[in-house]
């Protein structure tokens, strides 16, 4: 008989112990999926396990790694803000988009100067545009008190309408392109390269300031523990004078601005102009959610998962490009992760005991 | 003008049924006390599944087969096979469903975690087998159309010829199944012990009922139902056909009007008739008014995504009503006492 008894103890095992095991089932369940879906598995997991090594020009990869990630990991820490409290913004898809148009909004209202100078202010206004996006459904919860679960996802759809809309109506460029685009900023707007010819930008930088600032909000301040309060004690959360208001105000405005932040990065480093959303918005928003959880809404997990998932990410693709085994096995292993962090996760609360209740030392508990 | 109205109805009906049968499925769940946030990943792994049954069912009696073109004279699918593919579709609806069930009962994940994380899955999964299962490329493969329950003629008849005679098996399905969840959940014993989990589960749990099995049941009922959503709208909404992400959101909106109808079943029809609606005038407003400035065509396109908002803020302003209505332990995991 298996029986799960609560840990009164919570050493380091009780932390480290799941994660190894969700490490080891991903693992191996990945491995499996490769065997499924390729012909010759052992040379194509190696393939993608060292990917960065294998291609002509291992910087390039590694560019390609540090640069999604970075979009994932502040998304993901701005949500898992959030999370912590139980407030569910699962729309930064939607706030992304935002981010990005009110970016380009900007840079449109301002006479599309061509000066590296303004380009802070557009991620300025890539932040607010985050952050309106997101006080819709943070308002909602406030004042009417509407799930903001379903509404920040509504919000996703209505957001890729209103890029859709004014990348054919008012800042419709190129007809003549294959798709509705706007025409691309200024060559001086695009965030530079830190290392010539790879993704590694300024933009990766940014970002990574920004999570080191969210992580020490949550980690250090007071609203921090507010949060943690919020996380494991609802109620004690009032008793203790903390205002469940603010803190779904201040979850929704902090992932907001992440995701908005990280919309005009991507408009400015990445495409450079507005897309129609089916080619811009390409589940950025929505994978971060998935590392959220994955990094067990910790910011140094968060920034440690989003590393890993998107070596495997970019790792598929090369894989790919070279052994024509398709790049969704970097998907599979993604949510096979999550399953497996989400399954083991209760290994941190409990003990599991094998064989039956003994009543002399077990039975006070 | 009354055309127009039939016309409207007869669509608004086809719109409805997935978001009726998804959130039919997803009642019983939330009564139960479990929230799966799921139901798009659901309804898109079922509607695969169902659209490539529906595929091989009719690959493998056509008699005249020409690369994946099925060239037979009166190249059709008929209404058994179309019940296979739904099983199919329904079978493996409760198969990701169950996986949801297994982490949220067995192994007490975060329900709203899990849920999100089976979407991811079904969108994922969806996406690289509908491109490549078993060496078919089903974004491709071509399958007849099903053939409608009554005579073809019977579709002539005025009001009722294309409101009743010329809809889809499931369309009367959802009404039958709608009925017999009110039944269960309100007049039967079972559908009592469904109710107490998902109110208290420890008194449940005190009372001998087996909390986690009822609630694994519920929830891979919600799945098959959900993977009957997602079959019909990729078999019989319009024509059968995969595309990438094919429910566009479908599966929220069921979720939307969970919450919408306060977990009460007439108040789900009510809704998913309304949404479908909605969902129906957009097309056809789009058609009768041709020269409309953008801005409206879109904001019209996003109708659909703006009114459950909308819906959700006149209904949730009454916390008292929520409150009465909401299964008292909705989202909690189920840890007995010892």
């Amino acid at each position: 008989m298996i029986r799960l008894i609560p840990r009164t103890q919570f050493g380091f095992w009780a932390t480290a112990f799941p994660l190894i095991l969700a490490l080891s089932i991903t693992v191996v369940v990945g491995f499996l999926v490769m065997v499924a879906m390729s012909e010759q598995p052992l040379s194509d997991t190696w393939t993608l396990l060292t990917f960065p090594w294998q291609a002509r020009t291992a910087s390039v990869q590694w560019g390609f790694v540090l640069q999604k990630s970075s979009y994932l990991a502040i998304m993901a820490v701005g949500l898992s803000i959030g999370y912590r409290a139980n407030v569910w913004n699962i729309g930064a898809e939607g706030q992304f988009a935002f981010g990005s148009i009110l970016a380009f909004g900007a840079y449109v209202l301002f006479g599309m100067p061509d000066t590296v100078w303004f380009l802070p202010v557009m991620l300025l206004f890539g932040v607010l545009g985050g952050v309106a996006w997101a006080l819709i459904p943070a308002a909602l919860r406030v004042w009417a008190n509407t799930n903001e679960l379903l509404t920040s996802l509504m919000l996703v759809y209505v957001a890729a309408n209103v890029l859709n809309y004014v990348t054919t109506g008012p800042w419709k460029g190129d007809p003549k392109a294959g798709q509705a685009e706007s025409d691309p900023i200024h060559e001086s707007l695009r965030i530079a390269s830190i290392i010539e010819r790879t993704d590694f930008h300024w933009g990766v930088i940014i970002s990574a300031g920004a999570i080191l600032v969210l992580a020490c909000v949550v980690l250090f301040t007071t609203f921090g523990y507010s949060l943690r309060v919020a996380q494991n004690t609802p109620r004690a959360q009032k008793f203790a004078g903390f205002s469940p208001q603010m803190t779904v105000w201040m979850s929704f405005v902090l992932s907001g601005a992440t995701a908005g932040l990280a919309g005009a990065i991507f408009l400015s480093a990445e495409t450079g102009k507005l897309i129609q959303s089916e080619n811009y918005l390409n589940g950025l928003g929505f994978t971060a959610i998935v590392i959220a959880f994955l990094g067990r809404l910790h910011p140094i997990g968060i920034v440690a998962a989003a590393l890993l998932i998107s070596y495997v990410n970019v790792g598929a693709t090369y894989v790919q490009s070279a052994s024509q085994v398709d790049d969704s096995v970097a998907e599979l292993v993604q949510v096979t992760a999550l399953f497996a962090v989400l399954g083991t996760a209760f290994l941190s609360r409990y003990r599991v005991v094998f064989g039956r209740p003994d009543l002399s030392t077990e039975g006070a508990a | 003008m009354s055309d127009l109205v039939i016309q409207i109805l007869a669509a608004s009906m086809l719109l409805a049924t997935p978001l009726l049968l998804a959130a039919i499925g997803e009642l019983v769940v939330e009564k139960s006390g479990v929230i799966n946030l799921g139901v798009e990943g659901m309804m898109l792994i079922g509607g695969l599944a169902g659209f490539i049954a529906l595929y091989q069912l009719q690959t493998s009696t056509c008699t005249m087969l020409i690369g994946d073109v099925c060239f037979t004279a009166e190249n059709s699918v008929n209404q058994f096979q179309y019940i296979g593919s739904l099983v199919v579709a329904a079978l493996v609806g409760a198969m990701a469903a169950a996986l949801f069930g297994f982490l949220t009962q067995y192994f007490r994940a975060n329900h709203i975690a899990a849920g999100l994380g089976l979407t991811v899955l079904g969108a994922g999964l969806s996406n690289s087998l509908g491109g490549n299962f078993f060496g078919v490329d089903y974004t491709a493969a071509i399958v007849a159309s099903v053939p409608p329950l009554f005579p073809e003629n019977w579709s002539e008849v005025p009001v009722l010829g294309p409101l009743l005679f010329s809809q889809n098996l499931l369309v009367p399905f959802s009404f039958l199944m709608l009925v017999a969840v009110w039944f269960f959940l309100n007049r039967t014993r079972a559908g009592l012990v469904v109710r107490a989990v998902g109110e208290n589960h420890h008194s449940a749990y005190a009372l001998g009922y087996p909390v986690i099995l009822v609630r694994m049941m519920t929830i891979m009922f919600g799945g098959a139902m959900a993977g009957l959503a997602g079959a019909f709208i990729v078999i019989a909404q319009i024509a059968p056909k995969w595309t990438e992400g094919i429910t566009v959101g479908k599966g929220w909106l069921a979720l939307a009007l969970i919450l919408f109808a306060t977990w009460r079943p007439g108040r789900v029809l009510l809704g998913a008739y309304l949404f479908g609606i909605v969902l129906a005038l957009e097309p056809r407003l789009k058609a009768i008014f041709s020269n409309m400035s953008l801005e409206i065509s879109y904001f019209l396109t996003a109708l659909p995504y703006i009114v459950p908002v909308v819906v959700l803020v006149l209904i949730s302003r009454n916390p008292v009503m929520i409150r009465r209505n909401a299964p008292a332990s909705l989202g909690q995991s189920f840890e007995p006492r010892s």
